[in-house]
C-alpha cells in the first residue's frame, strides 16, 4: 500500500529486469522528459563499468487540487544474477513495476529467468502478485536481432499485463511505459485512496500530475 | 514507507548526527559571517542559535525541504550557497546511508534465504537417509528371502537324492525278498512230502524212491543256502545304509574318508547299470575330523554324476575312485571316461541352478552341495574335463597336525 503521511501520498514504483536491460537508462530519459511540479535530482549508485551496485532512485511529485502531495518514488533493482538479495530489499514495499525485457533474441532467457525471479521475490516479500500493477517493457525493440514486436504480443496474448515497446536510449516508449503503469497503480488504489471522491483527481488527472504536461 | 527500511524517507537529524553536526555547524558559521542555525523540517534546531529574524533557505535532496539553514548576517547569496554546501554534504551522507541500510537487508535477506536452503537441503538428506534405509531393509529382507528359498531347495535336493537311493534300494531288496519267498514256499512243498512218507512207511524204500526224497533233500539244501545267501544280501544292504547315512552319529567324529568311499561305492555298486564298473584304488589315510553322512553323500553324488557322465555317452565304461594322503593333505580322485564338459559347462559346474539335464532331472544343486560340503570341511574342490574324454573330480582336505 502507498505510504499517507500527513497531507502526502508516496508511491514506490520498481523497474525490474535482467542485466543491462536499460532499467537505469529509463530512469534517465524519464528525469529529462518528464516536468512535474516536483522533480528530485537521480540518485545513481553505479560502480565504473555502468553496472547498477544497489538502486538508482528518481523522486516525482505534484499536488492534488485537494492539497494533497502526491510522491513518486522511481527505483530500478541491480540486474546481475549474483544482487538477489539487493533486488528483494528493493522490491519489498513496491506499489508497481515495470519490468524491463531485453528484446534481442538472445537475452530471451534470460527475460525468462529474471521474470520468474521477480515473481518469486514478490511472494518472497509478502506482495500480491497477482495484484500487483505491472507492466512488461520490450526495451530495445531497434536492435536488427530484436525478437518483432507481433511474434511477443503472440507469445504474451494469454498474459494479463500491458505491453509497452521502448528504444530508451533515445527516449521512444519511457513515458507510455510510465503512464500504462501510472493508469495501472491509479485503477489498483483510486478508491481505497478516495483519490477521485476526496482529492479530486481524476485518472487522466493523476497521470498528467504526474508527467507534468497536458 | 517503513520506518527503518532503506527507503523510508530520511529526517535531516538521521543523517547529521549531533556528533557530526558540531563539526559542521560551527565551519558554516565562519562561512556565513558568526551567525547560522540549522532547522529540522519541522523548524526544531538542531544546531546554532535562531535570531528572530532570520532569514531561512530549505534544504532539499528529494522533493520537499528536510531542513533549513537559517542566519540573519549573511547574505542571500551566502545564505544560498551555504545551504548548497549542506546538501552537497547531506546527500552524500544519504547515499551511504541508503547503501548501508540497504545493504544490511540486502545481507539478512541472502542470509534467510541461506537458511531456507539448508532447512531445505537438511530436510532431502534426511528424506534420503530414509529412503537408504528403507532400501536397506528391503535389500536384507529379499536375501533373507532368496537364502531361505535356496536353502530350500538344497533340502528339496537332498531329499530327492535320499529318493533316488530308497527306489534303488527297494528295488536290490525286493530281488532276494522274491527269490527268498519263492524258495521258502517250494520247500514248503517239500515238508508235505516228507507228511506223505509218514503215511507210507509199511512200504519202506519202495515209498521213498515214489515220493523222490532223494532229490527233496538235495534241492531243499540248496534253496534254504540259497535263501541264507539272500537273506545276508539284504542285511548288507541294510548295513551299508545305515553306515551311509550315519543315523547314529551327527557329529563330528575322527573317520576314515577310504570307510566312507567304500560305503558310497557299495551303495552304488547296487544299482550300477549294465557296462559300468567302478574300481577303488585306495591307499592309507590318516584319520580326519569330519561330518562322515555328508562325506558320504558328497561321495556318493560325485560317484552317482560319473556314472551319469557315462551313460550319457552311450558306451560302457570305468568310474575310478582313488585316494592318497602326502604332506599337503588327502586328495581324492574320482575319474570317469563319459561325456565330458566343454570349458563353459565347467566354468559354471559349480553354480547353483545350473544343469545341463532336462527339467524334473535335477535342480541344478548336486555340485553346488558337494563344494558347500567340501568347503565346510576347509577342502578344495576343482573340476577337469575333456568333452567326449571324461571328467576328473579332485577334491583336497588340509590334514590337521
Amino acid at each position: 500500500m502507498p505510504e499517507r503521511d500527513n497531507n502526502s501520498l508516496t508511491f514506490k514504483l520498481v523497474y525490474y529486469g535482467p542485466a543491462q536491460s536499460g532499467k537505469t537508462t529509463n530512469l534517465l530519459r524519464l528525469h529529462d522528459l518528464l516536468a512535474p511540479e516536483l522533480k528530485g535530482e537521480l540518485m545513481t549508485m553505479e560502480t565504473k563499468d555502468d553496472r547498477t551496485l544497489f538502486f538508482d532512485l528518481l523522486p516525482l511529485g505534484f499536488r492534488a487540487p485537494s492539497g494533497l502531495l502526491l510522491k513518486f518514488r522511481l527505483f530500478t533493482v541491480p540486474g546481475q544474477v549474483a544482487h538477489d538479495g539487493t533486488r528483494k530489499a528493493v522490491l519489498s514495499r513496491a506499489d508497481g513495476i515495470v519490468f524491463v525485457a531485453d528484446s534481442d533474441r538472445a537475452q530471451e532467457t534470460n527475460n525468462g529467468e529474471s521474470f520468474q525471479s521477480m515473481a518469486e521475490n514478490c511472494h518472497r516479500v509478502g506482495l500480491d502478485f497477482e495484484q500487483l500493477p505491472l507492466v512488461v517493457e520490450f526495451n530495445k525493440c531497434d536492435l536488427p536481432t530484436a525478437v518483432p514486436e507481433s511474434e511477443i504480443r503472440e507469445r504474451w496474448s494469454s498474459a494479463p499485463w500491458p505491453l509497452v515497446f521502448t528504444v530508451a536510449i533515445n527516449g521512444t516508449g519511457v513515458e507510455a511505459a510510465f503512464e500504462t503503469l501510472l493508469r495501472a497503480v491509479y485503477r489498483r488504489h483510486a478508491d481505497s485512496l478516495e483519490l477521485a471522491t476526496v482529492h479530486d483527481l481524476s485518472e487522466d488527472a493523476f497521470v498528467v500530475g504526474a508527467l507534468g504536461r497536458k | 514507507m517503513s520506518d527503518t527500511g532503506f527507503d523510508h524517507e530520511w529526517h535531516l537529524s538521521e543523517l547529521l548526527d549531533t556528533h557530526s553536526l558540531s563539526r559542521v555547524g560551527p565551519a558554516l558559521g565562519e562561512l556565513l559571517g558568526g551567525d547560522v542555525a540549522v532547522l529540522d523540517h519541522d523548524e526544531t534546531l538542531l544546531c546554532g542559535l535562531l535570531a528572530p529574524d532570520a532569514r531561512r533557505e530549505p534544504v532539499i535532496l528529494e522533493l520537499e525541504p528536510i531542513g533549513f539553514v537559517a542566519s540573519r548576517t549573511a547574505s542571500p547569496a551566502t545564505l544560498s550557497a551555504g545551504a548548497r554546501m549542506l546538501t552537497a554534504v547531506l546527500r552524500a551522507e544519504l547515499r551511504f546511508k541508503m547503501a548501508s541500510t540497504l545493504h544490511l537487508e540486502a545481507v539478512a535477506e541472502d542470509f534467510e534465504s541461506l537458511k531456507r536452503e539448508h532447512a531445505r537441503l537438511l530436510e532431502s538428506e534426511a528424506r534420503y537417509r530414509r529412503l537408504s534405509e528403507e532400501l536397506e531393509a528391503r535389500v536384507q529382507a529379499q536375501v533373507a528371502e532368496l537364502e531361505e528359498r535356496q536353502q530350500m531347495l538344497y533340502e528339496a535336493e537332498k531329499l530327492a537324492s535320499v529318493g533316488q537311493l530308497a527306489a534303488g534300494m527297494a528295488h536290490e531288496i525286493n530281488n532276494p525278498l522274491g527269490f527268498v519267498r519263492s524258495n521258502l514256499s517250494t520247500f514248503k512243498t517239500y515238508l508235505g512230502k516228507f507228511a506223505e512218507l509218514k503215511g507210507r512207511l509199511a512200504e519202506g524204500e519202495v515209498a521213498w524212491q515214489a515220493l523222490d526224497l532223494d532229490f527233496l533233500l538235495e534241492d531243499g539244501d540248496d534253496l534254504l543256502t540259497e535263501s541264507a545267501s539272500g537273506i545276508d544280501r539284504i542285511a548288507r544292504i541294510v548295513s551299508d545304509l545305515k553306515s551311509f547315512s550315519n543315523i547314529d552319529r551327527p557329529t563330528d567324529e575322527y573317520a576314515d574318508l577310504n570307510n566312507c568311499l567304500r560305503h558310497a561305492a557299495s551303495v552304488m555298486e547296487t544299482q550300477l547299470p549294465p557296462g559300468i564298473s567302478l574300481t577303488l584304488d585306495l591307499l592309507p589315510l590318516p584319520s580326519m575330523v569330519c561330518l562322515p553322512g555328508h562325506l558320504n553323500q558328497l561321495f556318493f553324488n560325485l560317484i552317482r554324476n560319473a556314472v551319469q557322465a557315462i551313460q550319457d555317452a552311450n558306451r560302457p565304461g570305468v568310474v575310478r575312485i582313488s585316494s592318497f594322503a602326502d604332506d599337503d593333505g588327502i586328495t581324492i580322485r574320482v575319474h570317469d571316461d563319459g561325456k565330458g564338459m566343454s570349458a563353459e559347462q565347467c566354468a559354471r559346474a559349480f553354480q547353483p541352478f545350473y544343469t545341463t539335464r532336462t527339467v524334473g532331472m535335477g535342480a541344478g544343486l548336486g555340485l553346488t552341495t558337494a563344494r558347500n560340503i567340501v568347503l565346510a570341511h576347509s577342502g578344495r574342490i576343482d573340476i577337469e574335463s575333456t568333452p567326449n574324454v571324461g571328467t576328473t573330480v579332485t577334491i583336497c582336505f588340509p590334514t590337521t597336525t
